[in-house]
């Protein structure tokens, strides 16, 4: 038993789908038709006289996850018989694996550098879905669709290292990092769920488990709402009991499910239609050798090579495609100015759009012709911007719309100082209103004037002109 | 007329197929009204098969010149899948339940021309040594040479007719402790299981996955090393099965057994055998060393000490989790629906199985629960493993080993009646060995004993089936 000290101690366990083309045990496809039933065989449908046989592929994501948790690696596969009755359950009993996880003590870092454990990464298969046509609580009867039945999953399973939801929060961001770092999850469609287990000092650590919990965001805010629950209930000196809690996601609390806590009991046996799978170091290094660079080593050669700030750093390498583009981009602007420029511009206006990265079309040849403009003052950050927003909903040739539609900075002074002049003449009051002190009306001459160069100067430059002819 | 002649002229067309099938249903279905050979018999798949048959030889197709089992008639022990006929594993549980896809051992019986004419009779699941354990509703098939008399089980009704038939045939048996083996001893013909993974299991409804076997049963050993020949083999979708090179088991028979080391096993003549028994295997032995094999005794304390408690640990801890899927949702039988789905699996369940069943999920469930799993599961595990070492340093010195099958004549139901759950076991004595170890084995009949079938036990070492075949073929012509 560990000795806690903080306030609040957070477990999880997290299942989380693989994204393999075909189920863990059979040739059926995990992903297409969604009409129910429809994605299945004797196999995953548990038919007397069916065998499972192990995808090879779902072991290598695996395996790749756990080497990027820094996982010890088990030298055998062995799959086990988790037993019990479920109807989601093809055949009353879970492909597993108990004694013998295929990764134990791992470990991943939060973002400010401290190391959560992990304690074990195992391989599964998923349950078939159940559907309630009027309600969790109010159906008379569930509908089981087996299109997900035998999709292959891995568990992981943290130390209660965690200290506050916000850890969970950005453990899960980790994570999920990783995972689409290692492409082996679906980062549109795949399924993370986790179990969480919570206890705060106050109760003396009374441990309370979460069950099922699905999606990255209900994570937190199933936290949350616990370790609130049990420091109001201990300020009323009611009794936080060790038990078994479930979220209701719609009403955003936490209910219990059970109260005392004993160990189910799954009378694990090995999986004997199974042979047991040899990991060699051959395989392995196989593996390393095809993984790729992760977050956590981009950022550290992001400010070591690119002299970039770390905060910036963080945000770039947490997505793998705005990376990749930075890594690109870099090459031939200077780091500092395109770090500016993708972490906060172009994840602006992708924001703004309700899109990702990968899901458009503009690349780093747009952004590095982009930003060649910026760096040497043809175009203003503004027109830029613009230009970005422009890009994003479909891809052009940056320099000719920049000639076309001569959107060239304007810096000619004399130009400018004439475009100045004529604001200032045609808004008297404005002019009188700053004399008098009125700071503000400054920044509607300078509007206007960028109105008439159509944003092509840049408002400081126009600033200091005005200022020198109004005085 | 052997079924060698009797491929020969199918080939030239001497025989219609047709008329020859149709003739063989109505046999058995006689048959069956007193001795309760066939779950199912498969008339329409039958009839059709030899339908398919008549026209290509009437075309004169080339490819039949290879088959190896044309218009042969296959019995199938009903837990192994036959797509489109129901197959139950002799359990109401799962009655209704037609597969939607044949198990690899059909799939080669078809490609080689063999009629698949039933399913044929066993103790629930395979769960008994009598096939008195049937499932709730099913009839208890009776020995071909006395009636009042068991033919043994499992795999009872694939032995059964394997005796009975007048026409030519070949039964396909599974084994998980001696299922193949003890019925072939009760009603005095052959029976082959063969090593762990010799024949893949896809198709085959699970008892024990890492004991179960497929093997033929046959009235000659010709007939059996010509089953074996069809059905040994890798298969992709049983990931136990092994992937070696395919023996000619015919090429076996009628090789000359001079030289040949045969290991007497001491302790399986010890207190508990029939003196009947003892004395006819024995007679089997002096078969052997009259065609030249050396025969000597061993001792192997192992087996017959420890070989039941490790198979029914491991056999029952693998049923119980096998079993689990019966529980009327997605095949086989289906209760009305009432109450939470616990209440219904519970219904299901109860109403469905039968006694031994019940008893093995029970067993198997404790021996897998938390607190027993190392003292009962992952001690017998280990066990597994010292039995096959100690069996492996005999095959260095032996080619194969010898014992009775069962140690007593085929009981009368009367008689079985009185037996408590563990003297049934005991049935399996000297089976459960080879079973846990993985090792092929055969029945050889050695002779009568008060109008009753005597067997002989042949054991050998993993995928040395030929050296049984080679054996078992010297006792035949001995005899």
């Amino acid at each position: 038993m560990k000795h806690f000290t903080s306030n609040i101690v957070i477990g999880l366990e997290i299942h989380t789908e693989l994204d393999t083309n075909t189920k863990l045990f059979c040739s059926c496809p995990t992903k297409g038709n969604e009409e129910p039933n429809t994605r299945t065989c004797p196999t995953c449908l548990g038919m007397p006289g069916s065998k499972p046989v192990l995808n090879k592929k779902a072991v290598e994501f695996a395996l790749k996850l756990c080497l990027a948790l820094n996982c010890e690696i088990s030298p055998e596969l062995i799959f086990s018989r988790k037993s019990y009755f479920y109807p989601d359950m093809s055949k009353n009993y879970q492909i597993s694996q108990y004694d013998i996880p295929l990764g134990k003590n791992g470990s991943l870092r939060l973002r400010d550098g401290k190391e959560i454990g992990i304690i074990r990464v195992h391989l599964e298969e998923d349950p078939a879905s159940l559907i309630h046509p009027a309600g969790l609580k109010e159906s008379q009867y569930v509908l089981v669709d087996y299109n997900r039945s035998g999709n292959p999953l891995v568990e992981i399973v943290t130390e209660p290292d965690l200290t506050s939801p916000d850890e969970a929060r950005d453990f899960m961001k980790q994570l999920i990092t990783v995972l689409n770092y290692l492409e082996i999850f679906d980062i549109n469609e795949g399924i993370i769920k986790a179990d969480a287990n919570v206890s705060i000092k106050e109760s003396d650590y009374a441990r309370v488990e979460i069950k099922n919990i699905t999606g990255f965001k209900e994570i937190e805010k199933a936290l949350v709402y616990e370790v609130n629950r049990q420091k109001e209930d201990t300020k009323l000196h009611k009794k936080i009991e060790q038990e078994t809690r479930a979220w209701d996601s719609e009403k955003g609390v936490t209910f219990t499910l059970r109260k005392k806590e004993t160990e189910e009991d799954y009378g694990y046996i090995i999986d004997t239609d199974l042979t047991i799978v040899e990991i060699t170091d051959k395989w392995v290094k196989e593996i390393k050798k095809e993984m790729p660079e992760l977050a956590q080593d981009k950022v550290k050669k992001f400010v070591e090579k690119h002299k970039i700030k770390k905060e910036d750093a963080e945000i770039l390498a947490a997505e793998k495609e705005l990376a990749e583009m930075f890594e690109k981009v870099a090459e031939e602007i200077n780091p500092v100015l395109a770090a500016k420029w993708l972490r906060r511009e172009l994840v602006r206006v992708l924001n703004y759009n309700k899109k990702e990265l990968r899901e458009v079309e503009i690349d780093e040849k747009h952004m590095i012709d982009l930003l060649k403009l910026v760096e040497n003052k043809n175009i203003t950050d503004n027109v830029a911007s613009k230009i970005l927003e422009k890009l994003i909903e479909k891809p052009f040739n940056v320099n000719e719309y920049v000639k076309k539609e001569k959107l060239e900075a304007v810096s000619d002074t004399s130009e400018l100082e004439k475009y100045c002049r004529e604001a200032i003449e045609e808004n008297p009051q404005a002019v009188e209103d700053y004399k008098k002190g009125e700071k503000r009306a400054l920044n509607f001459i300078v509007g206007k004037v960028m109105a008439k160069t159509r944003g092509k100067a840049t408002p400081k430059e126009v600033n200091e002109i005005i200022l020198r002819l109004i005085k | 007329m052997s079924i060698h002649d009797f491929i020969k002229k199918v080939k030239n067309n001497e025989i219609d197929i047709v008329e020859h099938t149709q003739k063989v249903i109505e046999e058995c279905k006689e048959i069956n009204t007193e001795y309760n050979y066939f779950n199912t018999i498969s008339e329409e798949l039958a009839l059709q098969q030899a339908n398919n048959i008549q026209k290509l030889i009437k075309n004169k197709d080339k490819p039949l010149k290879n088959k190896k089992l044309l218009g042969v008639v296959i019995s199938v022990k009903d837990g192994i899948c036959v797509k489109d006929v129901e197959s139950t594993a002799g359990s109401r549980i799962l009655q209704g339940y037609k597969p939607l896809f044949d198990a690899f051992v059909i799939q080669r019986v078809k490609e080689e021309g063999g009629i698949i004419i039933g399913k044929t009779s066993q103790d629930e699941f395979g769960f008994g040594s009598f096939s008195v354990n049937i499932g709730v509703g099913y009839k208890v098939p009776k020995n071909p040479i006395d009636k009042e008399r068991s033919c043994g089980g499992s795999s009872g009704g694939a032995a059964g007719i394997s005796k009975k038939a007048s026409f030519p045939h070949i039964s396909l048996g599974e084994s998980t402790g001696g299922s193949i083996a003890e019925p072939a001893s009760f009603c005095d013909v052959f029976g082959l299981c063969p090593t762990y993974g010799r024949v893949s299991r896809y198709g085959l409804i699970d008892f024990g996955n890492s004991l179960d076997k497929i093997g033929p049963i046959g009235r000659t050993i010709e007939d059996v090393a010509l089953l074996m020949d069809v059905i040994e083999g890798y298969g992709k979708n049983d990931s136990t099965s092994l992937n070696v090179k395919n023996e000619d088991y015919s090429k076996y028979l009628k090789k000359s057994i001079k030289e040949m080391k045969v290991g007497i096993i001491k302790e399986a003549f010890a207190e508990g055998v029939e003196p009947e028994v003892e004395k006819n295997v024995y007679n089997g032995i002096e078969e052997l060393e009259e065609e030249g094999a050396k025969a000597e005794e061993i001792s192997l304390e192992l087996p017959i000490k420890y070989g039941l408690a490790t198979y029914y640990m491991i056999g029952t801890s693998e049923a119980s989790t096998n079993l689990a899927k019966y529980c009327g949702m997605r095949y086989g039988i289906s209760e009305k629906l009432e109450g939470s789905f616990n209440e219904y699996f519970t219904r299901v369940r109860s109403k469905n199985l039968g006694d031994e069943a019940k008893r093995r999920i029970i067993l198997g469930t404790f021996a897998r629960m938390a607190g027993y799993r190392d003292a009962y599961y992952i001690k017998a595990m280990k066990v597994r493993t010292l039995m096959i070492q100690e069996y492996k340093k005999a095959f260095k010195k032996f080619d194969a080993l010898v014992s009775p099958t069962v140690p007593i004549l085929p009981p009368k139901f009367s008689e079985i009646e009185k037996l408590t759950p563990l003297q049934n076991y005991m049935m399996d004595v000297m089976l459960v060995g080879p079973n846990v170890a993985g090792l092929p084995h055969l029945n050889v009949p050695v002779g009568y004993e008060k109008n009753l079938p005597v067997g002989m036990l042949l054991i050998a070492d993993h995928l040395q089936e030929g050296k049984l075949i080679q054996l078992g073929s010297a006792v035949e012509k001995g005899k």
